[in-house]
Order: C-alpha cells, then sequence, then structure tokens
C-alpha cells in the first residue's frame, strides 16, 4: 500500500516539484496525517534535527524561520556555512523544541510549522488557528526514514527523500555486513554515556540502543526499556562495559573518565577503550548522520575488522551525499 | 501608613489597560504605532483578506486571550491573597502557604510526566487536595488553630515537593525540561481553551470573596471577637479557605507557579486603599489583574525571548516590595 501511495506520487509530481500546485498529505511522527494545499513554501523549523533535514533535502529556501538553538553553540558555523540568511543572521528565530513565541510564529504567515510533538500547547493553538503543524518525535532509526520521507512529500521532494534514505540504509548495510559472522562472546558490552552526567544513558528501546547493536555490540543495560535512565556507579561496575561511549561533551573527554578513580577499575577504563563523539553535527543521532555514528561505533568496538576504513574520509563522503558539499566553517 | 485612595479610580484601570495592551507585541504586526491602521484592518477596511485573517489570528487568537488570562490570574491570586492574609492575621501569608503551589505543581508533573492525564485539571485537582489535607490535618478537637493550620500547611508542601522532585527525577531531561518551565509559570501558551478551564472556579472564588468581604474584617479581629458578635469563626474559616483556594488553585493550574503576586500585591493594595477588606477585596481584583497584566505585557514585548512571567514578577516584584515596605514602615492594619 506504502509502495502504491509512493508510486503513486512520484508519477503525479512533476520533477521540479516545488512549484507544483498538487495537494500534498504526509503523516507526521505524532502519527497525525498533514494535509497542505500544495508543497510548503514557508516553513518554519523549530527542531534542529528535522532543519538539518530539511537541507538534505534541499528545501532551504522554503524554510522561513529556525530554531534558536542554530544560532547559539556549535552547529551554528556549520549552518552559516550551508545558509548565507543563516550566516548574517537574517533568519528568525521564534523559538526551540523547548519555548515558543507564539505571536512570532503566527505573524510569518507560515505553511507549516516543525516542533517538536511533545510541545503539545503550542501545537494545539497553532493547529486551532488553521496553522499546519509537522510534530518530530525519534525513537528509532526507522522513524528518522519516516520524517525524511513525509518531509520530503510535504515539500515536494519526495524523490530526493527517497534516495537519501536508500544511500544511508546501503551505507549502514555495508557496515553491518561485515560484522553478520560475529559470534555472540565478540559483541563487546558497551556503556554509553549521555553528556549530562557520567552516569546518564539510554538503555532498550532507544536510538542508542539500535546505534551499539548496529554497530556490532551489545547495550550492557539493553533489557531495560527505557529511553533515558540514570543509572547508579555500582550497576556500571557490575556491568563491567568493555567498551564506554561517551556523547560528545564540552566539559569532558575521555581522560577525565580514565583518570576517575571511581572508574578504574572497569574493564574499558584499564583497556583505555573510551571513545567520544565527535561535534553532534557530524554524527547526530536524530537525523541520517546518525550513519557517521555507526561508523564511528563500529570502528571503535571491530578496529580490526574496518582497518581499512578511513573515518574523515567515509564522513566527508556523506557529508557531500546529504548536503551537497563537506560543510567546513570552523567553529 | 496607606495612601486610603479612593478604590473607586482602581476599577477604572482594567478596560482601557487591556485595550492598550493589545497593541503591543512581539511581532511587528500591529505595534502601537499602528494602532489605527489594525483598528481598520479589525473592521474590515483591510487591503487583503489575508492581512486581516492575520490581524484577527494575532489579537484574537493570541494576544486577547493571553491579556485576559494575565488579568484572570493576577486577580485571582490578589485576591485569593488578600484573603488569607485576612484570615491568618498574618502578612507573610500567602496561597502558596497552604501547599497550594507544590500541590499544583506535582499534579502538573505528573500530567506531564505520564502523559496521558490532563494537565490544567491535574494541577487543579492537586492544589485543592493539598489545600484539603493542611486543613484537615490542622483540624483539632477545638476547630483549626491558625498556628496549626500553617505548620500543616509547610508539611504538606514539603511533602508535595519531595514528590515533584521524585517525578522529575524519573522524567527523561526533554520532559523534565516542561515540567521545569511549568514551575516557573507560563502565560505565553494562553489560549481560549485556558481561560474556559479556569474562568470558573475564579469566578466562584472571586464573588464568593467578594460577598463575605466584609466578614474578613470580623474574622481579622481573631476567634474570641468573631464569637463576640455571633458568628462561628470555625465555618466562617472554611467560608473564607475555599474560595480562596480556588481561585488561586485554578490559577496556578493555567499559568504555573507566579512567585509574589499573591503575597506582595495584597500588600500593596492596603497600601493603596488601606487595610478595610470591604475595599481590599473589590481592589484587590481590580489592581492585582491590571499590575499583572502590565507585567506580562512587558514580558512579552521587551525581548523576542521572554523571561518566564513567574521569574519576572518576582524579579521586580520583590524588591519593590522591599522598596515599600522600607519606605512606608508598613505593618499588617496597625499604624
Amino acid at each position: 500500500m506504502i509502495l502504491l501511495w509512493t508510486a503513486f506520487f512520484l508519477g503525479s509530481t512533476p520533477f521540479s516539484a516545488t512549484a507544483s500546485s498538487t495537494a500534498v498529505e504526509a503523516k507526521d511522527l505524532r502519527g497525525k496525517t498533514v494535509r497542505l494545499k500544495q508543497p510548503a513554501q514557508r516553513i518554519v523549523c523549530l527542531i534542529e534535527s528535522a532543519l538539518s533535514g530539511l537541507y538534505m533535502l534541499g528545501a532551504e529556501r522554503q524554510i522561513i524561520a529556525v530554531s534558536r538553538n542554530v544560532y547559539t553553540g556549535d552547529v551554528f558555523p556549520r549552518y552559516a556555512a550551508l545558509d548565507e540568511r543563516i550566516k548574517d543572521r537574517r533568519l528568525p528565530a521564534p523559538g526551540n523544541w523547548d519555548f515558543v513565541n507564539l505571536e512570532s510564529v503566527v505573524a510569518l504567515k507560515p505553511d507549516l510549522v516543525i516542533l517538536w510533538s511533545q510541545q503539545t500547547e503550542v501545537i494545539e493553538n497553532l493547529e486551532r488557528q488553521g496553522i499546519p503543524v509537522f510534530g518530530v518525535f525519534i525513537r528509532r532509526i526507522e522513524d528518522i526514514y519516516q520524517e525524511v520521507r513525509s518531509l520530503g512529500r510535504l515539500t515536494g521532494r519526495e524523490k530526493r527523500a527517497e534516495d537519501l534514505i536508500t544511500y544511508t540504509q546501503k551505507e549502514v548495510e555495508r557496515f553491518r555486513s561485515r560484522l553478520a559472522s560475529l559470534g555472540k562472546k565478540e559483541r563487546p558490552a558497551v556503556y554509553y554515556m549521555w553528556a549530562q552526567g557520567n552516569l546518564e544513558t539510554s538503555c532498550g528501546g532507544s536510538m542508542v540502543n539500535e546505534l551499539i547493536a548496529l554497530a556490532g555490540g551489545v547495550n550492557v543495560c539493553g533489557d531495560l526499556i527505557s529511553e533515558h535512565q540514570v543509572v547508579n556507579l555500582e550497576k556500571v561496575l557490575t556491568w563491567n562495559p568493555q567498551v564506554i561511549l561517551m556523547w560528545y561533551n564540552e566539559r569532558k573527554d575521555p581522560r577525565h573518565i580514565l583518570e576517575d578513580p571511581q572508574w578504574k577499575g572497569i574493564k574499558a577504563v584499564k583497556e583505555r577503550r573510551v571513545y567520544e563523539f565527535p561535534e553532534v553535527f557530524w554524527c547526530d543521532l536524530w537525523t541520517l548522520k546518525f550513519l557517521y555514528a555507526v561508523k564511528l561505533t563500529a570502528k571503535w568496538l571491530h578496529p580490526k575488522r574496518f582497518q581499512d576504513i578511513h573515518l574523515e574520509a567515509e564522513r566527508d563522503k556523506m557529508l557531500r551525499q546529504f548536503y551537497g558539499r563537506v560543510v567546513s566553517g570552523r567553529p | 501608613m496607606s495612601l486610603k485612595l479612593r478604590p473607586f479610580w482602581f476599577y477604572l484601570i482594567p478596560l482601557p489597560l487591556a485595550l492598550a495592551a493589545l497593541f503591543f507585541g512581539p511581532s511587528e504586526q500591529m505595534g502601537p504605532d499602528r494602532v489605527l491602521s489594525s483598528m481598520r484592518l479589525l473592521f474590515g477596511g483591510a487591503a487583503s483578506a489575508d492581512e486581516t485573517a492575520l490581524a484577527r489570528s494575532i489579537l484574537w487568537e493570541v494576544r486577547l486571550p493571553r491579556i485576559l488570562l494575565a488579568f484572570l490570574v493576577g486577580a485571582s491570586l490578589t485576591v485569593s491573597g488578600t484573603a488569607l492574609q485576612a484570615l491568618f492575621r498574618n502578612p507573610l501569608v500567602a496561597p502558596e502557604i497552604l501547599g497550594l503551589s507544590s500541590g499544583a505543581a506535582f499534579g502538573a508533573a505528573l500530567a506531564l510526566s505520564l502523559g496521558f492525564l490532563p494537565l490544567q485539571a491535574t494541577a487543579f485537582a492537586f492544589g485543592l487536595l493539598a489545600v484539603g489535607l493542611s486543613y484537615l490535618l490542622a483540624r483539632g478537637r477545638k476547630g483549626v488553630s491558625i498556628l496549626a493550620l500553617i505548620l500543616s500547611g509547610i508539611i504538606i508542601s514539603g511533602i508535595f515537593t519531595a514528590a515533584l522532585t521524585v517525578v522529575q527525577f524519573l522524567t527523561d531531561p526533554f520532559k523534565l525540561q516542561t515540567i521545569v518551565h511549568w514551575t516557573m509559570g507560563n502565560l505565553h501558551n494562553a489560549n481560549w481553551d485556558k481561560i474556559r478551564s479556569a474562568v470558573i472556579p475564579m469566578a466562584l472564588g472571586g464573588i464568593g470573596l467578594f460577598l463575605i468581604r466584609w466578614r474578613m474584617n470580623v474574622i481579622a479581629l481573631g476567634d474570641e471577637e468573631t464569637r463576640a458578635v455571633g458568628l462561628n469563626p470555625e465555618r466562617e474559616k472554611v467560608w473564607i479557605l475555599l474560595p480562596a483556594a480556588l481561585a488561586a488553585s485554578a490559577a496556578v493550574a493555567v499559568a504555573g507557579i507566579i512567585g509574589m503576586v499573591g503575597l506582595a500585591f495584597p500588600h500593596m493594595v492596603r497600601m493603596l486603599v488601606g487595610p478595610d477588606n470591604r475595599k481590599t477585596v473589590p481592589v484587590s481584583l481590580a489592581f492585582g489583574g491590571s499590575f499583572l497584566l502590565v507585567v506580562d505585557t512587558c514580558s512579552r514585548t521587551l525581548a523576542s525571548f521572554e523571561i518566564p512571567i513567574g521569574i519576572f514578577t518576582t524579579l521586580i516584584g520583590g524588591p519593590f516590595f522591599i522598596y515599600l515596605l522600607k519606605k512606608s514602615r508598613f505593618t499588617m492594619g496597625e499604624e
């Protein structure tokens, strides 16, 4: 059915779909169907991960306002390199995943507003005024594909969306196929650490769990279903992970964990297998760029099997595929 | 010392103020410089249908509900504070003292964290539950003593705060942020639904307190004196407590915790018109509502990224309150 639907759309939409006046519809991540009279031309995107998806789709000219987070922190130089309007701070930023200035959003006369699906009050207020809202909520890789596919449809770029997804799936498979022969014992136990604190992790049913599994490891708390979990140190000591993965952290490096007397009994620390992800823009787990996180993790977990892989070359290849260029612009 | 202004003047403030507030906002649409053209827009003389729709949206769906909500919340918290300060014969009392805010905050956190409970209703229910528990705990054989009520309020408040912390601890960081925001107080998500959900308990509370305003003067004299004029102090306490809790719970449920309003605004009212509750109750409604409306209009207009209203009221209300206290050497009803 979905295939038929897609085929119908691919068939019926002209190739340069931007100017098309056909109605479009797609499901968002709340499961709600968003209907537009024509592909969105005035998008207010207050979720940074979805924004990066819009740039990948090549829909940047349809964006009229972005998340405040784009202007702060590490991602700014990247987006500045992607879009002159962000570099000159000309694109308004009427909110983010946390706070939305309702009036500023309404005044921009958007034809599509992209929000986090938990911002229920704002969503309700906007929808009541007839402004379509696309709610984003990513828990699994499949959600990212769905988001890209739906946004592709709503921006009139479904062909590009399919290309992006196919490329990502192929690349994930390229890495995963090398790990297919791994025995159960060869899959290292991995502890994942968020930047908020050493003991904040993600267990089963999370993007992190999928990431670790794809890269040929086993999440130490994979049995527990919890997107975000604060664990205690004794638990970590009992799990005794062979590898520790740190999400990008401004205040901490693997060195801090390696030197921490409380952590020194852990296998990963003894074997000095503590790794930190690079800046979030390269490997954001809530975007297709999770691909680079998979590659990084796979090589960290199984250095011998991926000896021939040069991570930076892989990264640049991915960026060229996603954004049409290697997004530079040093922070 | 108090200025003893005639209450009449305060009743004239709200309407023009609310109308003026309509023309302030963060977007360039319908700023104060464009009042006339906006009026034209509203009344059909617009350049295009598109512009009229936008003007309507912004004025009718965004600004007006927020203005009304700010006024209602300010009025409810102030009148509730005024009533409770009279009841407790204590100028340090605010609706928060009975555990109302912590109860409501716990309810809101629970609703936000679980996802299937209605936010406002849960906050409202737990706010009232906390007040009810405080009251029942304080009830002894000889009725409710003021001291026992304050003490039980503090205990109930502490318990709900602890429970709130547990909920926060168990909640993932994204939802946690929503809870934290809620506890900071917010009016930026105001809409007609919120007004609809809050206006009935607020009106019941406000009208209730208005009707019994003269009895507050008697209650403020103490239990013995109340009995001496032939009133039952226990029953009077309930009749003040109930509407005060209704109004304040509804306010906290829709707007989160807005600090200082219930404590400082009643003082300002007494400084302006004197301690007679026959005047302070209606003036609290007009003045408290207007004042919060002004503060909220500033908070939504001055910066593109607004400071949560609860923080704003505390930041400007606190120093202003201290200034007034220092200046007037004001004491509760005594001069």
